[in-house]
């Protein structure tokens, strides 16, 4: 009897630990494909109007995407994209 | 004939490997030359800030103000330096204020760990350090509590903070803590009604220990859409020794051991929905101030109440909430450029201080956008409540009139 729960414990435990992993295998997929224009989209609104690429320059975009990455604790990789996308789009 | 051939070889050799060697150092000085260009592209400078001016108008008062006009400078060196700096001037009340707002220096340490030393904007909730330029708020003043003009919470200040994002499977966290020099406690030497108030913008500090404070904004969803932030923030604001230390009847009293702990949490929420063909912004922030209590004097003896040693509960508290409104999904031209905005703030300040005040504000808005960050502001605001200037007349703190003003306001905000 015991025993028997034990396993049932185990084997839920197995599950759960799988289904953990998956999600953080497909959460690191989900985040990785993520391009510069949806970064853009999505982080740029946050605190304020969403400036377009054409709106500066390449030197200005690498400035003011430092800026706020330093200003919303952007990743380095969210910055990275966001400024690629700025640059080759404007 | 055979010495003479391998003579020439030999010079041959000599000259060839000469010739190579001077190509190479051409070359060498070429490549020094296009990195130190390459060094100077490298960095860049640029000025940009904004500014805001208007019309306040209530039944009995219209006045223009200019309440901002803050030039910023950036200068980014390589991609992981940068300089930041604020000048605020403010034409308010009869006034003309020039201050620094920031001046900090910025370095990427490594993915997801950033340093800033210098004057800081202190990352306590978000309005202060992410929601105040005039062309971001979309609202003319600032909610209650959260202005400069009451000492509520610590706005900018020196030290040094570490801070960044970090991604979690598929949400995000981000941190920063910092420490700084701090408020002063008000002891009511300098203005006996503002005994127990904090100062928070000073250039040196009253004592050796330093405030120390933390936010961490969670964004639980992949497409950042959320964001709640829990702040906390510790100080101790008395100074070292006691100010009345040539008073010979008060001489006991000392706020060394006075203590300031101060909580807020942040919401932010912000999300297009295609039903409603367009984009709502809401944002939220409760603030809380604790310090322990102290003696204070009021040496005033022309009426007021207090008169001698008193003392108070010191809490404070502010919140607010917005809610935004624009159809940027809609085909009209006019209509997408419209924005609605409702907010309601209020503030409590400590009862039985000589600067108690308790007001709650509606505000509501309707702003038009030129550009991304030019706007035209059309607001209506009704406050209610005590305000400060009301108790300080008052005897007791009870019974005190409450009085309501309206104001309509009109502004243009524009970031340069
Ligand atoms: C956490 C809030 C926040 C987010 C997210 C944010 N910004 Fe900003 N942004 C600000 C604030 C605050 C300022 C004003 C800076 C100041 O005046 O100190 C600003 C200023 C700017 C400016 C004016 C120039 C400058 O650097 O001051 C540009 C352009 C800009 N942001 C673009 C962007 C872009 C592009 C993104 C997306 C990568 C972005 N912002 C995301 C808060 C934010």
């Amino acid at each position: 009897m015991e025993n028997k729960k034990n396993r049932i414990v185990y084997i839920v435990l197995i599950i759960l630990f799988a289904y953990f992993l998956e999600n953080c295998t497909t959460a690191k997929d989900t985040i990785a494909k993520k391009t510069g224009t949806q970064l853009w989209s999505e982080n740029c609104i946050r605190c304020h109007n969403i400036p377009t690429p054409v709106d500066f320059s390449d030197p200005q975009w690498q400035t003011i995407v430092l800026h706020m990455q330093v200003r919303a604790n952007l990743t380095a990789i969210e910055a990275e994209k966001i400024v690629d996308f700025m640059k080759n789009s404007n | 004939m055979r010495q003479k051939i391998i003579l020439i070889l030999f010079f041959i050799g000599i000259s060839t490997t000469y010739a190579q060697t001077s190509i190479q150092e051409q070359l060498d000085s070429i490549k020094g030359e296009i990195s130190t260009l390459k060094k100077v592209e490298n960095s860049h400078f640029m000025l940009r800030g904004f500014a805001q001016f208007g019309l306040d108008a209530s039944s009995d008062n219209v006045s223009f103000n200019m309440t901002s006009f803050n030039p910023i400078l950036l200068w980014r060196l390589g991609n992981k330096f940068l300089f930041e700096s604020e000048i605020e001037m403010e034409y308010m009340d009869n006034q003309y204020n020039l201050s620094l707002g920031y001046a900090n220096a910025s370095y990427l340490v490594a993915n997801g760990i950033t340093i800033k030393v210098g004057k800081i904007l202190v990352p306590f909730g978000v309005f202060g350090e992410k929601l105040h330029p005039s062309w971001v708020n979309k609202l003319s003043d600032a909610p209650l509590g959260l202005g400069h003009d009451n000492g509520m919470l610590p706005m900018a200040d020196i030290g040094v903070e570490i801070r960044g994002g970090v991604q979690l499977g598929l949400s995000k966290l981000s941190y920063s803590v910092y420490t700084v020099n701090g408020p002063r406690l008000k002891d009511g030497t300098a203005s006996q009604t503002e005994a127990g108030m904090l100062s928070y913008e000073n250039f040196n500090d009253n004592n050796k220990n330093k405030a120390i404070g933390s936010r961490l904004g969670f964004l639980p969803f992949s497409n950042s859409c959320l964001e709640i932030g829990f702040s906390a923030y510790y100080a101790k604001p008395g100074a070292a020794t006691s100010p009345f230390a040539n008073d010979t009847v008060n001489m006991d009293i000392n706020y060394k051991d006075v203590k300031a702990v101060l909580s807020a949490i942040d919401f932010s929420f912000v999300k297009t929905f295609t039903p409603i063909s367009g984009l709502i912004d809401i944002k939220s922030q409760y603030n809380n101030s604790a310090i322990s209590d102290a003696t204070y004097v009021n040496p005033d003896t022309t009426g007021m109440i207090k008169t001698g040693r008193y003392t108070f509960k010191n809490n404070s508290n502010a919140f607010y909430l917005q809610v935004a409104y624009r159809p940027t999904l809609v085909n009209n031209k006019i209509l997408k450029n419209v924005e609605f905005v409702g907010r309601y703030s209020n503030y409590n300040m400590p009862l039985g201080s000589l600067w108690y005040s308790q007001q709650s504000q509606l505000s509501y808005g309707i702003n038009y956008w030129f550009s991304w960050r030019t706007v035209l502001k059309l607001g209506y605001q009704t406050t209610s409540g005590v305000p400060a200037a009301m108790s300080m007349n008052s005897n007791t703190n009870m019974n005190m009139a409450t009085n309501t003003v309206n104001i309509f306001q009109i502004y243009l905000a524009t970031g340069l």
